[in-house]
């Protein structure tokens, strides 16, 4: 089963995506033959167990995984069969990502990681918002000198957000942004991306095994085994 | 399945999950390995071939003297049946008053000589004669070279022989002319318990059979025997027959050791063979008296080689070391996660073990052939490999291989050991501080190795090759102490400053432009010292060694040469009958030679200062510094060139040696007689000197006292026709100069020689230890070990930061701006490497030259700097950082993005 989120402007789309790992007995189909779209604004939670596909979806949109078969498209332009360089310089033009281990530069600083990411997406999209007015925004602005071991896990996630930020994002993937940090402290980074995207306007795409973190999103197709099986929404 | 076989297939099928890991891992302890099986390679081919040219060098080993040709016959008998013995004849010398032979061009005659009378078939074994034409026939002489130029006699020629003074004559037939290659040998006084003493080979000399000799000369002359031998022991003062039993021992059992072990060998078969005679036979030992010296030199040779050797062998066991460190984090986790699953202290240490034994096993034959492989190649003559020695280097290495590796996993595996699991998983580990560093051991290393430097300069701690019987090298203690804190120093004070300073250079740099891509390399570089350090440590130190390394074989080789120069006195020396080089101009022949680039005349008498009868030199100071190489270290007092410009100034003005200075005295300025030989008219007359200055070393001159002074003074008080030696500089290869001047002074009794042949000839001094083939072994391992050092940091780096560099890659940096990360960390570490070896290197060099300035004769007046081994060295470096960047940009730009950052 797959779904396609028709009468949106598709900003990232996937057509019969597959992505298998391995060979022989220990072949995994990690994805088997998914379509999806997403809008420019849209907000969407890919729900499902571990194991189900949803941080392998998370990566064929952003580039960082190429399909098995099928086609992945950014702003209508073809992304999976461009090379890798050319990959990094689509996700340069405004794609993001927010891991689940927050994946900091570890010997840079909260700062320089923020202000790093800027440095890169302005190079294509022109100077964006400041790395200590993004901080302050997730309100570590005293944090901005600290290593990321130095942070605790909820301050790391804030600054993997602001980074993602700098990145001034069209695209933002959120790969169980909370999955980590204890429910209050998952709430409020959420609450706080939530916000973020209302005022700024990016496209926002959740995995999680969560239906409360679902819950929040426009739709919420639910992946199992590989296939997208039934969607949830819109709120 | 029992445990160990257990153990071993968990080993195996880790070793085989990462074959990039494992192949890195054998790799670097397979160089370590191979610098070590090369260097006891290249040390058992040197012993033996120190060995074989002590035994090569002695043509008659063993001179028994008896009291009669019929007990010699007996002994000789007694002798050749013993194991060990080659050869065993009997022989006799015996003086002769004179010679004369009626040819052609009249009547022609010499004075004294002697007679060495031999057995038929002599020559097979003992090699003291050479044939130049004709045969030794039974009845008749052969007469050497010179004898029968003197006495103008050809072979089929009449000669007669005068046993003693007044006695009748004794008429021969020659039936050869040939050459006695070791006079001094042959004709020396026999006195076991004195031993060798060579003597002054006589003027004329005479081969005969000995049959021919105990029927006709023998009778007219006295036996030498244990009652008169004292009176005949004295050089040239033998009156009577020398019976004797002459002995070559079977070389090849010799020459399959050490010098130490054919010394005891030969010693051993030499009490052997005279406890089997009891009070028959003892014999002149002329082989242990040159095996003995081989010993020393050898000793030496062993002390120096392990002195240069070792030091590139830690390295390298650290290049392992730190390899397995590299991976060390992964290997924490591996076991922590077996410990997890149950298995037992012993059984973690079981399975590092028996990983250590499949990697040391695998290290220790590659080592072992690579080694093999680089003798062969880069020392002379090769490694000549038997199949015990073979199988000795491949045990050792194997050894060797198991110890490196296991070192490296056991500090792992210990880690492990000291955490719990939770600790073990974590990629963070803290250490408590090392003894050595809360009580800064290695500033106290340093410390004491600039203390001992001064010392060394200051006061001459120097090797001593002790000249008892048993041969022992009597060295300095302190002396290895000097460079061996310097390395170990230096090591922990890199291992402290885990790149401390790197971090705050870099801090200060990235702080004057946030937010460009070099304030975040610069960010990200200061803080990753330690791993910088590592790499610096390792990179650093590895071309410290190959640094020092090269400047001392180069300091050495220049001495080696040095040395010879000394001794000869120029590249090329001509040395011509009085008269001649005035009277032919063989200087201006000489000089038109091609590759000639200058030349000097001087000539070489004696004088006497008080009693003492001393070597003089008379040169020309205007051409003599031009035509051979003059080194501040020869003068007290002043340089080269101001010595010779004030023997240029003084025209009676002459240099003496320091002894002279103070037995008599003397100080610049003074008023010296010397007594010089009036080649007018035969006598010795007083003439005036005025001291100049203080010479130590001169070319061409004895060690002992000398003096020089200006030829033309010299030549105007002994009124002698010319100089008798000419000097001569080349421009090239000094044996094919030496053979064009050969050639142009062919025909006026000259005899030249060369700088190449001298180098091969000096014995018994630095030469004889040749240094190239260790050092080039070791040079070629320095170079090959800090490219593989440098491309090991760039690919650990990457391995080690790949979740970083993806994460880079995931937020859309070009991936040049991520391999940026890794090459500018690289140069870093070769940047701060090359300083820190050109810093170390130097100190190492001069330390290690400084410590054996009292074995160069003469002393070194500065390091000689092998720019192109240095440029080769930074170059490979160079090289292979650029070559494992490029590497290293091709892995990003194929990383499994996906994959590796789901991994956390």
């Amino acid at each position: 089963m797959s779904t396609v989120l028709a009468g949106s402007t598709a900003l990232a789309a996937c057509r019969s995506v597959s992505v298998t790992y391995g060979r022989g007995e220990a072949r995994v189909d990690a994805l088997r033959d998914v379509d999806l779209e997403i809008a420019a604004d849209g907000f969407l939670a890919l729900l499902g167990r571990s194991g189900s596909g949803k941080t392998t979806l998370l990566h064929i949109l952003g580039g960082l995984l190429v399909p098995t078969a099928g086609t992945v498209s950014w702003r209508g332009e073809p992304l999976s069969t461009l090379d890798a360089a050319a990959r990094g310089e689509a996700r340069a033009r405004g794609i993001a990502y927010v891991f689940q281990g927050s994946n900091l530069i570890p010997h840079l600083t909260a700062w320089e990681n923020v202000a790093y990411a800027a440095r890169v997406a302005s190079r294509i999209r022109g100077e964006g918002p400041r790395p200590n007015a993004l901080l302050t925004l997730v309100g570590l602005r005293d944090k901005g000198g600290s290593l990321p071991a130095e942070l605790s896990g909820g301050e790391s996630q804030r600054v993997a957000v602001a980074r993602a930020l700098a990145q001034q994002p069209e695209l933002l993937l959120c790969d169980e942004p909370t999955g980590h940090l204890d429910t209050d402290t998952g709430g409020r980074v959420l609450d706080m991306i939530e916000a973020l995207r209302e005022e700024l306007g990016f496209a926002l795409v959740i995995a999680t095994h969560d239906a409360d973190v679902a819950a929040r999103a426009e739709r919420a197709p639910e992946l199992a085994g590989g296939r997208i099986r039934e969607e949830t929404g819109p709120r | 399945m029992t445990r160990i076989a257990l153990h071993a297939r968990l080993a195996l099928a880790g070793l085989a999950r990462s074959p990039a890991r494992t192949a890195l891992r054998i790799a670097v302890v397979t160089a370590a390995v191979a610098l070590l099986a090369g260097m006891l390679l290249f040390i058992g081919h040197s012993l033996r071939t120190a060995s074989a040219s002590a035994v090569r060098q002695v043509p008659l080993d063993w001179q028994g003297p008896v009291s009669s040709y019929k007990q010699a016959r007996a002994v000789a008998t007694g002798v050749s049946r013993q194991a060990g013995i080659a050869e065993a004849a009997a022989t006799a010398t015996a003086p002769f008053a004179a010679s004369t032979h009626a040819g052609p061009a009249g009547r022609t005659s010499t004075s004294q000589g002697s007679v060495l009378a031999v057995p038929p078939g002599y020559g097979r074994g003992i090699h003291t004669f050479r044939l130049l034409h004709g045969s030794l026939k039974p009845g008749d002489v052969v007469l050497d070279q010179q004898m029968a130029a003197t006495l103008q006699a050809r072979v089929g020629d009449r000669v007669t022989l005068e046993p003693r003074p007044g006695s009748p004559p004794k008429r021969y037939t020659v039936s050869g002319v040939g050459l006695i290659t070791v006079p001094d040998q042959v004709f020396q006084p026999l006195n076991p318990l004195l031993g060798p003493a060579p003597a002054q080979p006589p003027e004329n000399a005479v081969l005969m059979p000995i049959s021919t000799f105990a029927r006709t000369l023998a009778p007219e002359l006295a036996p030498i025997t244990a009652a008169n031998a004292a009176s005949n022991a004295q050089p040239g003062a033998q009156k009577g027959v020398q019976w004797e039993v002459q002995a070559q021992l079977d070389a090849g059992p010799l020459v399959a050791g050490s010098p130490s072990a054919a010394l005891k060998l030969a010693d051993q078969t030499r009490n052997r063979v005279e406890s089997s005679l009891p009070g028959r036979v003892q014999f002149v030992d002329n082989l242990s008296d040159s095996l003995t010296t081989a010993s020393e030199d050898s000793l030496y040779a062993q002390a120096l080689y392990i002195m240069l050797a070792v030091p590139g062998a830690l390295v390298a066991l650290g290049v392992a070391y730190l390899a397995a460190l590299g991976t060390s984090e992964r290997d924490r986790r591996d076991l922590a996660l077996l410990r997890a699953r149950g298995a037992r202290r012993r059984d973690l240490v079981a399975l590092a073990a028996a990983e250590s034994v499949g990697l040391g096993v695998a290290a220790g034959l590659l080592g072992a052939a690579l080694g093999f492989v680089a003798v062969q190649l880069l020392v002379n003559g090769g490694a000549h490999l038997t199949t015990g020695r073979a199988l000795v280097t491949v045990a050792v290495s194997v050894l060797l291989g198991v110890l490196g590796s296991g070192a490296a996993r056991i500090a792992a595996t210990e880690s492990v050991l000291r955490r719990t699991v939770a600790e073990g998983r974590r990629s963070a580990v803290r250490d408590r501080p090392a003894a050595w560093r809360r009580y800064y051991l290695d500033l106290l290393a340093l410390a004491l190795s600039g203390l001992i430097y001064w010392l060394t300069i200051r006061t001459g701690f120097s090797a001593v090759v002790n000249p008892d019987a048993n041969p022992t090298l009597s060295l300095s203690i302190y002396m290895f102490f000097g460079p061996a804190l310097l390395w170990i120093g230096a090591t922990l004070l890199l291992v402290r400053v885990r790149g401390r300073a790197v971090a705050w250079l870099a801090g200060r740099a990235a702080a004057r432009n946030p937010g460009s891509l070099g304030s975040f390399l610069l960010a990200s570089a200061g803080r990753r010292g330690p791993a910088i350090n590592r790499g610096l440590l390792v990179v650093g130190l590895l071309l410290a060694f190959g640094v020092s390394l090269a400047i001392f074989a180069a300091t050495y080789d220049q001495q080696a040469r040095a040395d010879a120069q000394l001794t000869l006195g120029a590249d090329v020396t001509v040395a011509a009958p009085p008269g001649a080089i005035a009277k032919h101009d063989l200087a201006g022949k000489v000089a038109a030679v091609r590759g000639v680039a200058a030349t000097t005349p001087l000539d070489h008498s004696y004088a006497y200062v008080g009693p003492d009868l001393q070597d003089t030199y008379g040169i020309d100071p205007a051409t003599f510094p031009h035509a051979t190489s003059l080194r501040d270290s020869y003068f007290l007092g002043g340089t080269a060139s101001q010595m010779m410009s004030r023997l240029q100034q003084t025209r009676d003005g002459i240099m003496v040696s320091l002894e002279t200075i103070n037995d008599y005295s003397l100080k610049p300025g003074d008023l010296l007689r010397l007594r010089v030989l009036d080649q007018r008219t035969g006598h010795f007359r007083v003439v005036p000197f005025h001291v100049v200055g203080t010479v130590q070393e001169f070319p061409s001159a004895p060690r002992d006292s000398f003096m020089v002074t200006n030829l033309s003074y010299l030549e105007s008080a002994t009124h002698a026709p010319g100089p008798n030696e000419v000097f001569a500089r080349s421009t090239g290869d000094p044996g094919a100069v030496a053979t064009g001047v050969a050639a142009a002074t062919r025909g006026f009794g000259t005899r030249v020689e060369n700088l190449d042949d001298q180098t091969a000839k000096t014995v018994t001094s630095i030469t004889t230890v040749d240094l190239s083939g260790i050092s080039h072994i070791e040079e070629a391992f320095a170079v090959a070990l800090a490219a593989a050092a440098i491309a090991m940091f760039v690919l650990t780096a990457v391995a080690e930061r790949k979740h970083e560099l993806a994460t880079m890659a995931a937020v859309g940096a070009p991936l040049r701006e991520v391999a940026a990360f890794v090459w500018s960390e690289a140069g870093l570490v070769l940047g701060a490497g090359v300083l820190l070896a050109a810093g170390l290197g130097w100190l190492l060099a001069t330390m290690l030259v400084a410590m054996l300035t009292h074995v160069f004769d003469p002393p070194p007046d500065h390091l000689a700097i092998p720019w192109r081994y240095l440029a080769a060295l930074g170059g490979a470096s160079l090289a292979a950082m650029l070559g494992s960047c490029a590497l290293a940009a091709r892995r990003l730009r194929a990383l499994p993005l996906g994959a590796i950052l789901r991994e956390r």
